[in-house]
C-alpha cells in the first residue's frame, strides 16, 4: 500500500467520523440557544430550556414510561433469548438452519411491517395497544441479538466446564445456573445494556403498539411535528448523554468478554 | 470418575467450606427435586425436547404468528371485526395495490431509494472499514471503531432532528454556504429525497460498517504482500484478493442496510416530502389517518414484505454466484 492512498484513507475516515459527530454536536448546541426559534446563527446562550425539561412533568412521567418498558423488555429478552442460545448453540438436530432463521427473522424484518404485524396480533391475543404490547413488541425484536451475542459466548465454553460440574454431581439445571450462566456473564451484560438502548430508542414499535401514553421517542416525534423548540434539543441532549454512557458501558464489558475468552 | 459414592453433595461443600451446605447443594438433596430432576432430565432425548420447548414456542408465537396472522387479515373485507357481520373472504386488498399509481409509485421508490442508499453506503463505509481493518494499529483498532459507535447509540428520531437542524433553511450547511458567499438564498434541501437520503444513511451506516469490518479483518496481509510480490499492482490487488475475500461483508452489510432503510417510518415523516413519501407513509395511513383500513393495510405490508425479503434472496444468491467466479 503506498502512502499515497493511506493519507486519502485516513482523510476519508476522519471526515466520516466528522460527518457523524457534526449534526449531533449541532444539535446538542442548539440547546443553549436564547431563543424559540431554531436555526443559525445563535446569538445568546442560556440554560433555561434544561430548567424548563426538568420541570416538565410529563416529560418526566413519559421518560419512567420508556425506563419501565426498557426494562421489562430486557428481563424477559434475556431470559429468552438466553434459552434460545443454550438450545441452539450445541444442539445438532435436523432442520437446525431453518429454526435458526426463524429465530433471526424479527431481527431482519423492516421495522414497519413488524410493527403493523404485531399491532394486528396484539388485537388477535387481546392486548390492548399500552405498555404490555410494546414490550411484547420489544422483545420479539430483541430476542434475536440476545440469542446471538449469548451464542457466541456459549462457543468458547470448554465443555469440560460442565463435565466437572456433573461429575461433581450436578444435574443440568445446577450446572447451568452454576457453571454456564457466570461464565455467561459478560455476554448477559453486553446483550442486556443493548436491549436497554434498542428497546428505549425504538420508535416504530412504541408508535403502533403505544396506547395514549407516548414513550420518549413518540414524544419527541409529536413535538417535532408541532414545529421544533430548543427544549426538544435539551430533552434529546439529555437522551444522548444516557446512552452514550450505557453504550460505553455495553462495550467495555463486551470487551473484557473478547478477552476472557 | 472414580468416587461416586458421595458425589452428590460435592459441589455443595466445595462452595460451602464450612460443611453448611448452599441452596444448590441442599437443593440437589432435596428428594421431591431429585424426583422431578430425573422425570425431566432422564435421558438424553427428554432433555433435549426440555431445552427446546421454550424457545420453539416463542419462535412459532412470536416469530411467525404476527406475520401469518398479518398475511390471513389480508384476505378479509373487514377488520377488526364489527358486530353482527361476518368478515368473508377476499383478494380485493391484493388486487387494489396493482390498481392505483398512489400505491405503486411509492412502493418502487421505497424498493429504488433502499438500493441507492445502500450502494452509497457501501462507497463511503468501504474506505473507512478498509482503514481501520488494515491501516490502524490492532491495539488502537477499537478505539477508532469506538469513535464511530458512539453517534449510533443515539436513537433515530434523535439522530434524524440532527439532520434537520444540519440541513434546515436556517441550518448549519446554509450557514456556511452563505457565509462564504456561495449563496444569497438558503437551498431547500429539507423535504426531498436528498434530505431523506442524507438521513437514512447517516442512520444506517453502521450496519454496513461492521460486517465490512469483520470480513477486512481476518484477510492475512501476507496474501496482499504475495500478490505484490508477483507482481500485481494496487488496483489488480484490490480487484483480485480484497474485493472477493471482503465479498460476505458486503453481502450481510447491503442485505442489512437495505433491510433496515426499508422499514423507517419516522425518518421519512421527519425528513422527506411530498414527492418522496415512501411505502411505510402508505402503509402507516391504513391504520391511523384514513380510519382504520387494517385489512388492506395487512396486505400491502404482506406486499412489501415478499418483495424485500424476495429482493435480498436474489441478491445473496448471486453474491454467491458472483463471488465464485471472482476467485480464480
Amino acid at each position: 500500500m503506498t502512502r499515497h492512498t493511506r493519507i486519502v484513507m485516513s482523510v476519508v475516515y476522519w471526515a466520516f467520523v466528522i460527518y457523524l459527530f457534526v449534526p449531533l454536536a449541532l444539535m446538542v448546541t442548539m440547546g443553549f440557544k436564547d431563543s424559540k426559534f431554531i436555526g443559525f446563527p445563535i446569538r445568546a446562550w442560556t440554560f433555561d430550556w434544561y430548567a424548563t425539561v426538568m420541570q416538565d412533568t410529563q416529560v418526566l412521567a413519559v421518560f419512567g414510561y420508556s425506563m419501565a418498558i426498557a426494562v421489562s423488555t430486557t428481563v424477559l429478552s434475556l431470559i429468552i433469548g438466553t434459552w434460545m442460545a443454550t438450545f441452539l448453540g450445541p444442539n445438532m438436530f435436523r432442520g437446525k438452519a431453518i429454526v435458526f432463521a426463524l429465530a433471526c427473522l424479527p431481527a431482519v424484518i423492516p421495522g414497519i411491517i413488524s410493527a403493523i404485524a404485531l399491532r394486528i396480533f396484539a388485537r388477535l391475543i387481546d392486548i390492548e395497544p399500552g405498555m404490555l404490547a410494546i414490550i411484547l413488541g420489544h422483545t420479539v425484536h430483541n430476542v434475536p441479538f440476545v440469542a446471538l451475542v449469548v451464542m457466541a459466548r456459549l462457543s468458547t465454553q470448554p465443555k469440560s466446564h460442565i463435565e466437572a460440574a456433573r461429575d461433581l454431581g450436578a444435574d443440568s439445571i445446577v450446572a447451568f445456573f452454576r457453571v454456564t450462566l457466570p461464565y455467561l456473564k459478560p455476554a448477559l451484560i453486553g446483550a442486556g445494556i443493548f436491549c436497554m438502548l434498542l428497546s428505549f430508542d425504538d420508535f416504530v414499535r412504541a408508535f403502533f403498539l403505544g396506547g395514549y401514553q407516548p414513550t420518549l421517542p413518540v414524544l419527541i416525534f409529536a413535538k417535532l411535528r408541532s414545529g421544533m423548540s430548543p427544549e426538544i434539543n435539551a430533552i434529546s441532549t439529555i437522551v444522548l448523554i444516557m446512552t452514550a454512557i450505557l453504550g460505553l458501558w455495553a462495550e467495555r464489558s463486551m470487551r473484557r468478554l473478547n478477552k476472557g475468552s | 470418575m472414580a468416587h461416586a459414592e458421595s458425589d452428590t453433595a460435592d459441589l455443595g461443600k466445595a462452595s460451602a467450606p464450612g460443611g453448611r451446605m448452599n441452596f444448590w447443594g441442599a437443593l440437589l438433596q432435596n428428594g421431591a427435586y431429585q424426583t422431578l430432576s430425573n422425570t425431566l432430565f432422564k435421558t438424553q432425548r427428554r432433555q433435549f425436547v426440555m431445552l427446546a420447548s421454550l424457545p420453539l414456542l416463542w419462535i412459532v408465537f412470536a416469530n411467525l404468528g404476527p406475520i401469518v396472522e398479518m398475511f390471513w387479515i389480508g384476505f378479509l373485507d373487514s377488520y377488526p371485526p364489527k358486530v353482527g357481520y361476518e368478515p368473508k373472504l377476499t383478494f380485493a386488498n391484493w388486487a387494489a395495490f396493482f390498481q392505483d399509481r398512489v400505491f405503486i409509485v411509492p412502493f418502487f421508490r421505497t424498493l429504488a431509494f433502499s438500493l441507492i442508499f445502500t450502494v452509497i453506503t457501501l462507497l463511503i463505509t468501504y474506505p473507512v472499514a478498509y482503514f481501520l481493518a488494515k491501516h490502524v494499529k490492532r491495539k488502537n483498532q477499537l478505539l477508532f471503531l469506538l469513535l464511530l459507535l458512539i453517534p449510533f447509540w443515539v436513537g433515530e428520531i434523535v439522530r434524524t432532528y440532527a439532520i434537520m437542524i444540519l440541513l434546515g433553511n436556517n441550518g448549519a450547511v446554509n450557514l456556511v454556504l452563505k457565509s462564504l458567499g456561495l449563496i444569497d438564498r438558503p437551498i431547500p434541501f429539507m423535504y426531498t429525497g436528498f434530505s431523506l437520503g442524507v438521513g437514512i444513511i447517516y442512520l444506517t451506516a453502521l450496519y454496513m460498517l461492521l460486517p465490512l469490518y469483520s470480513a477486512l479483518e481476518k484477510i492475512p496481509d501476507n496474501y496482499l504482500e504475495a500478490a505484490a510480490d508477483l507482481g500485481a499492482g494496487a488496483w489488480t490487488r484490490f480487484r483480485r484478493i480484497t474485493l472477493p475475500l471482503s465479498k460476505e461483508g458486503i453481502a450481510s452489510g447491503c442485505t442489512l442496510v437495505f433491510l433496515i432503510s426499508t422499514g423507517y417510518y419516522a425518518t421519512p415523516v421527519l425528513l422527506g416530502g411530498p414527492r418522496s413519501t415512501v411505502f411505510a407513509e402508505t402503509i402507516a395511513g391504513f391504520f391511523h389517518v384514513a380510519g382504520d383500513q387494517w385489512p388492506m393495510g395487512a396486505a400491502f405490508s404482506s406486499i412489501m414484505l415478499i418483495a424485500t425479503l424476495a429482493a435480498t434472496g436474489i441478491f445473496l444468491k448471486l453474491m454467491g454466484r458472483g463471488g465464485k467466479g471472482m476467485i480464480r
